[in-house]
C-alpha cells in the first residue's frame, strides 16, 4: 500500500485534533477520580478553538484521497463554524449538566466525535464519505439526545431519533448504491456525467437521507419531538451543528449536478424548491400556536432551513451561484450564534422537577414572564436573539436573510424571495410573543431564584456581541464566506 | 467628524451611556435623557443655520459617505435635502419636548424608557438622513422595535393588542420593500447607493409598478392611508403620550417622507399610473378620518383619527404634483407634527390629573384650568386651519395645489377634502366645548390643577412654533423648494417620455395652463 501523500494527512488536522480532545476526555474519565468536572467544559473549548486554529492556519490542500474530500475554503468555514458552534455548545451544557448532576467526560467526548463528523461532512466530496461522516455525526448525536435517558420524553425523543435517523441513513446509503449503479462512481464529480431515471432515483434518496438531516418539510416530523426533550444543550448543539453540516454537504452535491448539462438539473431545482416553499410555510405556521419556548425554537428550526433552502435553490442559477453559496454560509454563522444563544436562556429557565418527574410546563411561555425584572442581562440577551431570528434589522438575522433573498432576487427566484419576506413577518409574531412575556408581563409568583454560571454568562456574552456584530458589521465574515462561495468541479 | 452623523449616533451613544447608570436612580435618567436630547436639538441647529437653500447649492448637504458592506454594495451615506432637514429639526425638537413630558408621567421603569426613547431618535433621524437604502430600512425597521416596547410596557390597559397589531402591520408591509429594494439594487448596477440607483435604475413598467406598490404599501401603512390605518387608533390610544406624540409627530411623517423621497422620484412613471388611486384613497382618509372622530368618546381617539384626516391631506397635497401642493405637503408634515403633538401632550396633562381620556368625564373645566384651555384652544385653532396659525398655509397650499393641479378631476379632488376641513372645524369645536365649557357636571374636576411650570416649558415651544409658522412661514417654505422643484422636474421628464410613446396622453403634471383657469373661475 502506498503511503498517504503529507497534505492528505494535514488536510485531516482539524479532524485529528477533535479526535485527540475526545480521547483525551475519555481517557480523563477513567484515570482522573475527582469529582470536579469543571476542567472538562474548557478543554472541549480549548480543543474547538485549537480545530478552527488548524483549519485556518493548514492551506487548503483542495482534493486529497483521490478526490473523495476536497479541503477548501468552504470547508474551512464550515469547519470554522461547527467548532464555533461546539465551543458554545459546550460553555452552555456545562452548568446545565452540573445541575442535574450528569456531568461527564463521555458528553463532551461525544460532542467532540459528532462534531468531527461535521466537521468531515463539510469537507466530503464522495456519497461514502459522506455517508460515513453523517454516520459519525449521527451516532454521537443520538447519544447525546439520550443523555438524560431516564426521563420518558428524553427516553421517547432518543429513540424517535435513532429510529428515523437510521431510516435517513439507509434512504442516503441506498440512493448512494443507485448512483453508483449509473454513474459508476461515487464522487459528486461524476454524477453530472450519468443520466436517467435510475441516477434521479438515487439523488432523490439521497437527497430524501439529507432532507431528514435539515428537517425540510415534509421529512421534519422528528424534529419538535427530538429537540423537546433532547436535553437543552443537546438541542443547541444539534440546531447549529447538524444543519451546518448537512446544508453544507447539500450545497456540495447540489452545486455539483446543477453545473453539470443533465436534464435532470431542472426537475432537482423544482423540487428543493418545492421542499423550500414548504419547509417556510410550515415551519412557520405550525410555531405560531407553540406555548414551550423550546418546541417553538424546534418549529423555527425548520423554518431557519426552509431559508437556507431558498438559499441553496438560487444556487442553481450559475449566475447567483457565488452569491447564494455566500449566503447560505453566513446564514449558517449568523443562525449558529443565535440558535445557541436562544437555547442557552431557555436551558437556564427551564423548570427543574423532583426526580423521575416531569413537569408538563418546563419551557412554558410564563416561564419567561417579568424575566426583565427578575434578570434584565437574561432578558436583553434574548431579546437580541429573538429579533436576530426574526430577522429584525440591525441583528445577524437581517444580514443573513438579506444576503439569501438578494441570492433569490439575483436567481430571479421573485415567488421565493417573496414568500420568504412574508412568511418571516409571520415568524415576527412568535419571536415577539417571547418578548411581550419577558418585558411586558408581571412575574410568576414565587419565582425561585436563577443564578447564572460564568460559563453560561460568557456563552451568551459571546452569543450577544457574534449577533450585534454580524448584524452591524458583517462586511468580514460576509467576505470570508464570498471567499468560500467558490464550490463545485 | 461629520455634523450629520453626530447628529445621528449622538443619542445612541446618550443610550449606551445610561445603560452603566443604576436604575434605581430615575432622577438621572430624566436627566440624562433630557441632556442628550438637549445637545442633539443645539447640534441639530448647526445643520438648520448651515443649510444653504440657495437655487445652486448641492441636493444633498452635510453628505457623508463610507463602505459598510462594501462587498454588496452597501455603504454608510447620510445626507439631508431640505425636507429631510425639516423632519430632522422636527425630531430633535420634539424629543427634548417628550423627554420632559414623561418627567412625572413614567415613573416605572424609567431607565428603560429614556434608552428607548434615545434608542427611537437616532432610529428616527437616521431614517431621514439616509441615502442607502440598506441603511434607510435598517433605520426604518429599527423604529419598531423601541416603539414596540414603548407602547407595550408604558401603554395603558390594552398595550399588548395594540403593541403586537403595531408592530405586524408595519413589519408585514415592509418586508416587501426589502425585496423590491434588492431587486431595484440589482437593476441599478448592484449598488444601493440612492444617488446612484435614482440615476441608473433600468425597469420595464410593470416592474416598475410592482415595485411601487411594494414601495408604497410600506409608507401607506405608516401614513397611515385609508384602508391600512386600523393599527392607529389603537396604537395611539394605548401608548403613553410620549409615545403617542413621538408616534404622531414623527413615525407617520416617515411614511409621507418615504412618499417623497423614494416612491415618487425612484418610480415617476409607475407613481403616475396609481397617482389617481392614490389621491382618492388620500380624499377618502380626509372625509372618513374627520367623520370617525364625530363618534369617538376617547379623546386620544379622537385626536387618532384626525391624524389619518390630516395625514390625507398631505397625501393629497403630494399626490397633486405641483409645486403648491408639494410644498403644501411638505409644510403640513411639520404643522401635524406640531399641533397634533400639542394636542396629544395637553390630552396626556389631563389624563395625569384625572386618569381618563373619556370626554364625558370633563365638561366646564375651563374655569379650573384656564391656562390648560386657551392652550388646547389655540392648538385646535392650528388643527383646524385658522388663518394666522400654520395649519392654514398648509392647507389653503395643499387644496390650491390640488385645484390647479392637472390631475384629472383635480378640483373634485380638493371640493371634496375641503370638507374635510370644515369637518375637522366641526368636530375639534365640539371637542373643545365639551371638554372645557359648559357647565361643571363633574365634581371630580374641581379640584384641577392647572400648568406647571414644566408643563408650560413642554407646551410653550411648540404653541410659538404654530404661532410662528403661521405668520412668517417663509424660512420653513424655504429649505422644501428645491427638492419640490426637484421632483417636479423629474415627474416632467417622466412624463415627457410617456408622451413620447403615446402622443395622445393628456398632460398631468405642473399647474393648468392660465386659460382653462380663467374659464374655470
Amino acid at each position: 500500500m502506498n503511503a498517504l501523500p503529507a497534505g492528505d494527512i494535514a488536510a485531516l488536522l482539524p479532524m485529528a485534533v477533535l479526535m485527540a480532545g475526545a480521547l483525551v476526555l475519555l481517557m480523563s474519565e477513567v484515570f482522573l477520580t475527582s469529582t470536579r468536572r469543571g476542567y472538562q467544559a474548557g478543554l472541549t473549548v480549548a480543543t474547538a478553538a485549537l480545530a478552527a486554529v488548524a483549519a485556518v492556519a493548514v492551506p487548503p490542500a483542495g482534493r486529497v484521497f483521490g478526490g473523495q474530500a476536497v479541503v477548501d475554503a468552504f470547508s474551512t468555514f464550515v469547519t470554522v463554524t461547527v467548532c464555533g458552534g461546539l465551543a458554545l455548545s459546550a460553555l452552555v451544557g456545562a452548568p446545565w449538566l452540573h445541575a442535574r448532576g450528569a456531568e461527564r467526560g463521555e458528553f463532551y467526548a461525544l460532542a467532540l466525535f459528532a462534531a468531527t463528523g461535521m466537521c468531515l461532512l463539510g469537507s466530503a466530496s464522495d456519497l461514502l464519505v459522506a455517508f460515513i461522516a453523517i454516520e459519525v455525526m449521527s451516532l454521537a448525536t443520538y447519544a447525546l439526545a439520550a443523555w438524560m435517558r431516564r426521563g420518558r420524553k428524553p427516553a421517547e425523543a432518543a429513540f424517535k431519533y435513532f429510529l428515523l435517523g437510521a431510516f435517513s441513513s439507509a434512504l442516503f446509503i441506498y440512493g448512494t448504491a443507485l448512483v453508483y449503479g449509473a454513474a459508476g462512481s461515487t464522487l459528486f464529480s461524476d454524477i453530472p456525467r450519468a443520466s436517467g431515471p435510475l441516477l434521479a432515483a438515487g439523488l432523490g434518496l439521497v437527497g430524501a437521507g439529507l432532507a431528514f438531516k435539515i428537517a425540510a418539510v415534509p421529512f421534519h416530523l422528528w424534529t419538535p419531538d427530538v429537540y423537546e426533550g433532547a436535553p437543552t444543550p443537546v438541542t443547541a448543539f444539534m440546531a447549529a451543528g447538524v444543519k451546518t453540516a448537512a446544508f453544507a454537504v447539500l450545497a456540495r452535491v447540489l452545486v455539483t449536478v446543477w453545473s453539470g448539462t443533465g436534464t435532470s438539473a431542472v426537475a432537482i431545482g423544482g423540487v428543493v424548491t418545492v421542499l423550500a416553499l414548504l419547509t417556510m410555510i410550515f415551519g412557520n405556521l405550525l410555531a405560531l400556536p407553540q406555548r414551550s419556548v423550546k418546541r417553538m425554537l424546534a418549529y423555527s428550526s425548520i423554518a431557519h432551513a426552509g431559508y437556507l433552502l431558498v438559499g441553496v435553490v438560487s444556487a442553481g442559477a450559475a449566475g447567483a451561484r457565488g452569491n447564494a453559496i455566500s449566503s447560505v454560509l453566513f446564514y449558517l454563522a449568523a443562525y449558529t450564534a443565535t440558535v445557541i444563544g436562544a437555547f442557552a436562556v431557555v436551558g437556564a429557565l427551564e423548570r427543574r422537577g423532583a426526580p423521575g418527574e416531569e413537569p408538563a410546563d418546563s419551557w412554558d411561555l410564563t416561564r419567561l414572564a417579568g424575566l426583565a425584572r427578575r434578570r434584565p442581562g437574561l432578558a436583553f440577551a434574548m431579546a437580541v436573539f429573538m429579533l436576530s431570528l426574526a430577522g429584525v434589522p440591525p441583528s445577524a438575522g437581517f444580514i443573513a436573510k438579506l444576503l439569501i433573498f438578494k441570492a433569490a432576487i439575483g436567481a430571479q427566484a421573485y415567488g421565493l424571495a417573496v414568500v420568504g419576506v412574508l412568511t418571516s413577518a409571520l415568524g415576527a409574531y412568535y419571536y415577539l410573543r417571547v418578548v411581550v412575556y419577558m418585558y411586558m408581563r408581571a412575574p410568576e409568583a414565587g419565582e425561585e431564584q436563577l443564578a447564572l454560571s460564568p460559563a453560561l454568562s460568557v456563552a451568551l456574552a459571546a452569543s450577544v456581541v457574534a449577533v450585534v456584530v454580524l448584524g452591524v458589521g458583517p462586511e468580514p465574515v460576509a467576505a470570508l464566506a464570498r471567499a468560500a462561495s467558490a464550490i463545485g468541479p | 467628524m461629520n455634523l450629520l452623523s453626530v447628529v445621528v449616533f449622538l443619542p445612541l451613544a446618550g443610550a449606551i451611556a445610561a445603560a452603566f447608570f443604576p436604575p434605581a436612580e430615575a432622577g438621572q435618567h430624566r436627566a440624562l435623557a433630557l441632556v442628550v436630547s438637549l445637545a442633539t436639538f443645539l447640534l441639530s441647529l448647526g445643520l438648520w443655520f448651515g443649510f444653504s437653500a440657495a437655487p445652486g447649492a448641492p441636493e444633498f448637504q452635510f453628505e457623508t459617505k463610507a463602505p459598510w458592506i462594501a462587498s454588496l454594495g452597501i455603504g454608510y451615506h447620510v445626507g439631508l435635502d431640505g425636507v429631510a432637514l425639516l423632519l430632522v429639526m422636527l425630531t430633535t425638537a420634539l424629543t427634548p419636548i417628550v423627554v420632559l413630558s414623561a418627567w412625572n408621567a413614567v415613573h416605572e421603569r424609567v431607565k428603560e424608557f429614556m434608552i428607548a426613547m434615545l434608542v427611537l431618535e437616532t432610529a428616527m433621524i437616521g431614517t431621514f438622513a439616509a441615502l442607502d437604502l440598506v441603511l434607510f430600512y435598517v433605520f426604518w425597521e429599527s423604529v419598531l422595535i423601541p416603539m414596540y416596547l414603548l407602547i407595550g410596557i408604558w401603554g395603558s390597559d390594552n398595550r399588548l393588542y395594540a403593541t403586537v397589531k403595531f408592530f405586524i402591520y408595519t413589519f408585514v408591509a415592509s418586508v416587501l420593500m426589502l425585496v423590491a429594494i434588492i431587486y431595484v439594487a440589482g437593476h441599478a448596477g448592484g449598488t444601493f447607493d440612492y444617488v446612484q440607483v435614482r440615476q441608473a435604475l433600468q425597469t420595464t413598467a410593470s416592474a416598475q409598478r410592482w415595485l411601487f406598490l411594494a414601495f408604497a404599501v410600506a409608507f401607506a401603512v405608516k401614513v397611515p392611508m385609508f384602508p391600512l390605518h386600523t393599527w392607529l387608533p389603537d396604537a395611539h390610544t394605548e401608548a403613553p403620550t410620549a409615545g403617542s406624540v413621538i408616534l404622531a409627530g414623527v413615525l407617520l411623517k416617515m411614511g409621507t417622507f418615504g412618499f417623497f423621497r423614494y416612491a415618487l422620484p425612484l418610480f415617476p412613471e409607475a407613481a403616475l399610473h396609481f397617482r389617481p388611486a392614490v389621491a382618492a384613497l388620500a380624499v377618502v382618509g380626509i372625509v372618513y378620518g374627520a367623520l370617525m372622530c364625530f363618534v369617538q368618546k376617547d379623546m386620544k381617539r379622537l385626536v387618532a383619527y384626525s391624524s389619518v384626516s390630516h395625514l390625507g391631506f398631505v397625501m393629497l397635497g403630494l399626490m397633486a404634483l405641483t409645486a403648491e401642493g408639494l410644498t403644501g405637503g411638505v409644510y403640513q408634515m411639520l404643522n401635524h407634527g406640531v399641533s397634533t403633538g400639542a394636542l396629544f401632550l395637553l390630552v396626556g396633562m389631563l389624563y395625569e390629573r384625572r386618569h381618563t381620556r373619556l370626554i364625558s368625564e370633563y365638561g366646564g373645566i375651563a374655569r379650573r384650568v384656564p391656562w390648560i384651555a386657551t392652550a388646547f384652544v389655540i392648538v385646535t385653532l392650528s388643527s383646524i386651519g385658522l388663518p394666522g396659525t400654520n395649519g392654514f398655509v398648509g392647507e389653503f397650499l395643499i387644496l390650491s395645489g390640488t385645484w390647479l393641479g392637472r390631475l384629472a378631476h383635480a378640483p373634485w379632488f380638493s371640493a371634496v377634502a375641503a370638507t374635510g376641513v370644515i369637518l375637522g372645524a366641526v368636530y375639534m369645536l365640539i371637542l373643545v366645548e365639551r371638554v372645557f365649557f359648559g357647565p361643571m357636571g363633574n365634581a371630580k374636576n374641581s379640584t384641577l390643577a392647572d400648568l406647571s411650570l414644566r408643563e408650560w416649558a413642554v407646551l410653550a415651544p411648540l404653541l410659538l412654533l404654530i404661532v410662528v409658522m403661521g405668520l412668517v412661514p417663509q424660512p420653513f417654505l424655504n429649505p422644501a423648494k428645491l427638492p419640490v422643484d426637484r421632483l417636479v422636474t423629474r415627474f416632467v421628464a417622466a412624463e415627457q417620455r410617456l408622451r413620447n410613446q403615446d402622443p395622445s396622453r393628456p398632460p398631468t403634471i405642473g399647474t393648468q395652463p392660465t386659460p382653462v383657469l380663467a374659464g374655470r373661475e
